[in-house]
Order: structure tokens, then C-alpha cells, then sequence
């Protein structure tokens, strides 16, 4: 049991992967899976909004834990500030329909579609290497991954690599991606049939 | 949540005991609650704590755009947090307060001056015979490249764009379609509207305005 | 050698201390959310999803802490911030169901 506790990432893999999740990896798993389920069930579109806010508390944990922090900053920051608010003023210009019970009924042949889906997406599971593995193709093949690691510093002077990736190396998707939000923006503005934001 | 309130009755028996400006907003609800005849002021909690609250998350959300090339955040988490600051003065103020706060010409200066700025760094080392982006033909060191890209580009697009929904969406669909090409704000169209039609849109959107104070 | 990775007992250190401190937050967070899910008001929502917010802060810092790497606090201090929006967004939300927004 010593291997459920230790701190895994960077060390060698020789137990199954089964093995070795480690009890914060186990539990945050255990929350996300159970705030979704609680937000596909939800009959109350505001608890499902709620209990979405909380899902994505334990996506930034579980993020921060397998030390992604940008993407557990953006995870807090969108979901936290902006998701949630978004959805409820949405939410404000709609009707409350009064229901008796808690949970959707259980529709079977979409979970019967759902669960085929998943059970082809899970056959593809014991092709991706364990977290750390030295087999992942990050460490298996340096010369890609190892190369943005040695040299993001060297040609561009900032020290966080994901920034350096983002805005120099990748600089014209990341342009693109400006872009998708800007025309965002705009299509709501279609959408809503506005012709001013404020 | 079927419990919880105790006026809970549907539509229109409900209409008599409300303040004028909001009555023709609760007419329409099947959940409305009934109200002691007051109208709703903002609230004496949460104003104070958002006046207190509002300039750190700001000044935060400053920090992790100007230094995300030396700790995790950029651009986009620092936009993000940035706009989440105005959504916290909406809720404490009033969203409609708001909106003339922070005028329309603000939210999309930052969005297309960022779009704007994104291209016109990426562009002037075209100008000057190199490739889109090639930060060493720029005039300042290549970190200053990099986070002139994150801090006038991605930061400002990002918040202005989230910005702009929230306000968007607090307004809600312009049911007639007059929001386009008569140039006219959009407010007193949704006035007029409330006025001459009874769809419930334009009544919802008419008593948001005039109840929001 | 840093205060994280010295031994406490039996071979485990500080770090996997503060790693099962933080599965224990983890799990007094499910604990919780049975009362976000459940409700049965509102209010007790708002509440649980604020109590949610402050217990993810713990486990970020707790987090930040054992995997030592102090810039991880940015990711609890933007939570600390932005949770407080989400509950004064929620709980004006229940006032007339937004007609107040």
C-alpha cells in the first residue's frame, strides 16, 4: 500500500497503473465523476448550473495536482467567474417549471447510446501511457517536447514555457484563437439581435 | 425546491400587493413570490464587500496578465478575471448602472483594439520582410513581444468580448428585430415596444429597465 | 532537500502528508455536495457551493504546498476571489428567480 500514497508523476512505472493512483488523485476522481453525473441528472436547471460551479472547482484541483497551472488558472477563472454568471442571467430571462422530483428520469436508450460510445472510447485507454510513464511520447521522443523545454527560455526570454509555446512558437493558432472569441462576441450579437454589447 | 416559497402561486392572482414598477415583471413568472410591498434595494451587504473586494481581484487579475511570462495566468485568465470584476460591480450596482458606467464604446474599443493590436504586432515584422509574429524584427526585445501580444492583444479581446455577453445577455433577445439598421438605441425601441405590443419580451425587458434602481 | 521532503514516519514524508490532508478535504468536499445536489432550497445551495469554494482553496494551497511549487497559490488566490462572485451571484439569483439582476 505504500505506492497509494507516494507521489507518482515523476517516478519510474513498474506497478500497474490501477496501483498506483494515489488517494487525492482517487477522491478528486470521485468528486468530478460524482458533480457530473449531478449535473447531467439535475431536473432544477439552477441546481445544475450550481452543482456545474462545483464540478469545475474539482477540475482545477485535479488540474493543479498534475501541475497543468495554467490550465487550472483558466479553469478557475472561466468557470468560476464566468461560466456560472453567463448561465444565470440567461437562466433569469426563462420560467421556473415547478418540479416534484430531484433527479431526470433515466432516458435507457440513451444511456444504452451513450454506453456504447463509452465502452469504444475505453477500448482505446490501455493505448495511452501511464501518467509519467517514460513510455508517453513526451519523454519517448525528446526531440519535440524536450526541445520546447530547453529552448522556450533561450529564444524568447520567459520563463513560462506554455506562454512562450502559446504566443511565440504558436503564435498564428493562438492569433486564430483571439479571433474565434472576438467572432464570438460577434455572433451573439446576431444571435440576440442587438446591434450594441452595452 | 418545490417548498421554498411560500407565495408560491402561479401568473396573475399575485399582481396587487407589488410596486408599480415591477408588476408588469412579475406578471409573466409562474414562480414569483410575493413581496411585503416593498421594491428590492441592492443590497446593504453585498455593496460594501464588493467595494472592498472589487480593486484586489482587479489588481489581481492585472498580475496575472502583466506577469504571465514569469508564473502561470496570461492573457486570457487575466481578461477573464478582469471582466469577472465588472460582473461582481453589476451584481453589487445594478446592472443597469452598470452599462451607463461602462459605456458601450469601452467594450468594443477592448475587443476589436485588442483583435486590432493582435495583428498589427504580428504584421509589423511582415512589413519589415520577415514572417507573421517573428518577434526579434520587432523594435523591443522578444519578451516584451511576447507579452505586448498577451497584455494589448489577448487580455483586452477577452475581456471586452466577456464584457459584452454579460451586458449582451443581461439584455436578452430583441424579440422585434429593431435592434439592426434603424441606428435608433436600443433601449427605447425595447420602451416603445412595451407601450404599443404585449409580448412578453418587451415588457420583461421594459420593467428590467425601469425597475433596476 | 526541502522541508516538504523531509521524513516524518515510516518512510513517508511531509509532502505525502499534505497530499492525504488534501484527499481528506477532497472527501469532506463529496460530503458537501450532497448538499448542493440535494438542496432542498436554495439557499442551501448557495451555501454549499460556497462552503465547496473555501474547502477547493484549502486543497489548492494544500496542493501548492506539497508538490512545492508556491506559484500554484495564484490558481487558490483566483478562486478565493472569484468564488466570492459566484455566491453573490447565486444568492441574488434566488431573489424573484434573476428579476432583480
Amino acid at each position: 500500500m505504500t505506492g497509494a500514497i507516494a507521489l507518482a508523476p515523476s517516478a519510474p512505472v513498474q506497478v500497474p497503473v490501477v496501483a498506483q493512483i494515489t488517494a487525492i488523485e482517487a477522491s478528486l476522481l470521485a468528486f468530478v465523476v460524482l458533480t457530473a453525473l449531478a449535473t447531467a441528472l439535475a431536473r432544477d436547471v439552477l441546481a445544475a448550473v450550481i452543482v456545474f460551479g462545483a464540478y469545475s472547482l474539482g477540475m482545477a484541483a485535479l488540474y493543479t495536482f498534475y501541475r497543468a497551472p495554467d490550465v487550472a488558472l483558466t479553469e478557475a477563472a472561466i468557470s468560476a467567474g464566468v461560466t456560472t454568471v453567463l448561465l444565470l442571467l440567461t437562466l433569469a430571462k426563462t420560467t421556473r417549471i415547478d418540479h416534484d422530483v430531484a433527479f431526470e428520469s433515466v432516458n435507457l436508450p440513451a444511456v444504452g447510446a451513450v454506453g456504447i460510445l463509452f465502452g469504444g472510447l475505453l477500448l482505446t485507454m490501455g493505448d495511452i501511457p501511464a501518467v509519467g510513464s517514460p513510455d508517453a511520447p513526451v519523454w519517448s521522443n525528446p526531440e519535440v517536447s524536450q526541445w520546447y523545454l530547453s529552448e522556450s527560455y533561450a529564444q524568447t526570454g520567459v520563463e513560462n514555457t506554455v506562454m512562450a509555446v502559446l504566443a511565440a512558437f504558436r503564435g498564428f493558432d493562438t492569433f486564430g484563437e483571439a479571433v474565434v472569441v472576438f467572432a464570438g462576441g460577434i455572433a451573439a450579437l446576431i444571435v440576440l439581435h442587438r446591434e450594441v454589447f452595452a | 425546491m418545490s417548498d421554498v416559497r411560500p407565495g408560491d402561486e402561479t401568473a396573475d392572482d399575485d399582481a396587487d400587493d407589488v410596486p408599480p414598477h415591477r408588476a408588469r415583471d412579475r406578471s409573466g413568472r409562474l414562480d414569483s413570490e410575493r413581496r411585503q410591498g416593498t421594491p428590492y434595494t441592492e443590497s446593504q451587504v453585498i455593496m460594501p464587500t464588493v467595494k472592498i473586494v472589487a480593486p484586489f481581484a482587479f489588481t489581481y487579475g492585472l498580475f496575472i496578465t502583466f506577469h504571465g511570462a514569469g508564473s502561470p495566468g496570461g492573457g486570457f485568465q487575466g481578461g477573464a478575471i478582469m471582466a469577472a470584476v465588472v460582473f461582481m460591480i453589476a451584481f453589487a450596482f445594478g446592472i443597469e448602472a452598470t452599462r451607463e458606467w461602462l459605456a458601450n464604446t469601452v467594450v468594443v474599443a477592448l475587443a476589436v483594439g485588442g483583435a486590432l493590436a493582435f495583428a498589427g504586432i504580428g504584421l509589423l515584422p511582415v512589413a519589415r520582410g520577415g514572417a507573421f509574429l517573428q518577434y526579434d524584427l520587432l523594435p523591443i526585445p522578444v519578451k516584451y513581444g511576447l507579452e505586448s501580444v498577451e497584455v494589448f492583444g489577448i487580455a483586452a479581446i477577452v475581456s471586452g468580448v466577456l464584457m459584452g455577453l454579460f451586458f449582451l445577455l443581461a439584455n436578452g433577445f430583441d424579440s422585434d428585430g429593431s435592434g439592426f439598421g434603424d441606428g435608433g438605441p436600443v433601449d427605447e425601441d425595447a420602451d416603445e415596444l412595451a407601450g404599443e405590443s404585449g409580448s412578453p419580451e418587451a415588457d420583461r425587458t421594459a420593467a428590467a429597465d425601469g425597475g433596476e434602481r | 532537500m526541502t522541508f516538504v521532503d523531509a521524513t516524518l514516519a515510516a518512510g513517508y514524508t511531509v509532502s505525502d502528508f499534505l497530499l492525504l490532508a488534501a484527499a481528506g478535504f477532497t472527501v469532506l468536499a463529496i460530503g458537501m455536495l450532497y448538499r448542493a445536489v440535494k438542496g432542498p432550497t436554495m439557499q442551501d445551495r448557495v451555501l454549499a457551493v460556497n462552503v465547496l469554494g473555501t474547502n477547493t482553496v484549502v486543497i489548492l494551497a494544500i496542493l501548492a504546498a506539497a508538490l512545492s511549487e508556491p506559484t500554484f497559490l495564484d490558481i487558490a488566490l483566483v478562486y478565493a476571489l472569484l468564488n466570492f462572485l459566484m455566491a453573490i451571484a447565486i444568492s441574488k439569483f434566488t431573489v424573484e428567480r434573476g428579476g432583480v439582476l
